[in-house]
């Protein structure tokens, strides 16, 4: 907990351990990877991605191109500034609404029993059986459930200053 | 900090995304390029896979709809010719068919279609087959290319991709059944298929 604390931070209230920047940096650097590791497959092959988006039945089909070109970098970007530590709440914010969407689109086709491809890391369908992907798209609810506790990590701890240096 | 500057520079995240996205669009190979506005016909109708379409073309020559070629698996009718076995089917764009017939059509000479991506494509496909990569963005002018050559629009054309669940050859089939093509039958359990019968295979981005 000690070293928790920025210098000349005596006389405050404690630093909460959860909210420390020595774990909120960490956080940042882990989140603002997965999203870029996410997104590369993506930026290198749109059709793919357009085509896993596709699968997923929920958007009209004018849009589905448009949001294969856009959302990767959107990805790389929040990830970017994550990393480098700018804007980190607008980027935590963005991750959050991104994971929110995947949340949402896996779920609702787990409910309706329309097996897919997730297409988070891989945008080639993995050939798998329809139980197979049903039983991923579980494992990746939880998976995105998980990241977007990171994603509460870093909004709640960027309402106080990183020190300089752990910046 | 104030709410309207975090929701400022997401919009400026966003644009700038919208900007990346762009010029890489702009400076990608064709085969990764991608229109900004797609034609999905059946973006949000979850039942899949689409076993053919009953989608009528705009003028659509008529209502003498032929006999149905001959279902799934079964053996080919070695005494019949390929247009009395495999008719045109004007009221709708496709007819799946199984190995058999895919494997006969084939050794007839028939010409087939992989609807699969390039990259795909390259790394093994069905001796003879003309690569349409329904998910590339040169797709619309590669069909029109094809129509051009003036081909008998009621010969059988035999479209394949990856099987099971895969769409893309029916998304091939109405784009081709949408500029008049009458004969166009879906070889269902596509390239794995093909390969699980120990049929031959040809590599490299040519027929």
């Amino acid at each position: 907990m000690e070293q928790a604390r920025a210098p000349g931070d005596e006389g405050r209230e404690p630093v909460s351990w959860l909210t420390s920047p020595w774990l909120t940096v960490r956080v940042q650097i882990g989140l603002g990877a997965i999203f870029l590791l996410a997104a590369l497959p993506k930026i290198t092959d749109p059709p793919s991605f357009a085509h896993m988006i596709y699968n997923y039945r929920l958007v009209p089909g004018a849009v589905v191109n448009a949001m294969a070109l856009v959302m990767p970098w959107v990805e790389i970007l929040a990830g970017l500034a994550l990393i480098l530590g700018v804007w980190r709440r607008e980027a935590a914010v963005v991750c959050g609404l991104l994971l929110l969407v995947f949340l949402v689109a896996i779920g609702v086709n787990l409910a309706r029993g329309h097996a897919v491809d997730c297409g988070c890391f891989d945008v080639h369908a993995a050939g798998k059986t329809r139980e197979e992907q049903l039983s991923d798209m579980r494992w990746v609810l939880l998976r995105d459930v998980g990241i977007l506790v990171l994603v509460v990590q870093v909004l709640a701890a960027s309402r106080r200053p990183v020190s300089p240096a752990l910046r | 900090m104030n709410r309207r500057v975090v929701w400022g520079r997401i919009a400026i995240l966003v644009v700038l995304a919208i900007v990346c996205a762009a010029a890489a669009n702009l400076a990608a190979s064709k085969e990764r390029k991608l229109p900004w506005v797609g034609i999905y016909a059946r973006a949000l109708d979850t039942s899949a896979p689409v076993p053919s379409s009953s989608e009528s073309r705009p003028s659509s020559p008529s209502s003498a709809a032929p006999a149905p070629a001959a279902a799934t698996g079964s053996a080919p009718a070695a005494a019949m010719g390929a247009s009395a076995r495999f008719p045109a089917h004007p009221d709708k764009a496709s007819v799946e068919i199984g190995g058999d017939d895919a494997e006969a059509l084939h050794k007839e000479g028939r010409l087939f279609l992989d609807a699969r991506r390039s990259s795909v494509y390259a790394e093994g496909h069905i001796p003879g087959a003309r690569s349409f990569p329904v998910w590339e963005s040169d797709i619309d002018g590669r069909v029109k290319a094809f129509f051009d050559e003036g081909l008998d629009q009621n010969a059988p054309i035999v479209i394949y991709c990856s099987g099971g669940d895969c769409e893309d050859s029916h998304m091939l089939a109405e784009k081709l059944y949408m500029v008049g093509f009458n004969a166009l039958y879906i070889y269902k359990d596509g390239f794995p298929g093909w390969s699980k019968r120990g049929l031959p295979v040809t590599k490299g981005a040519n027929p």
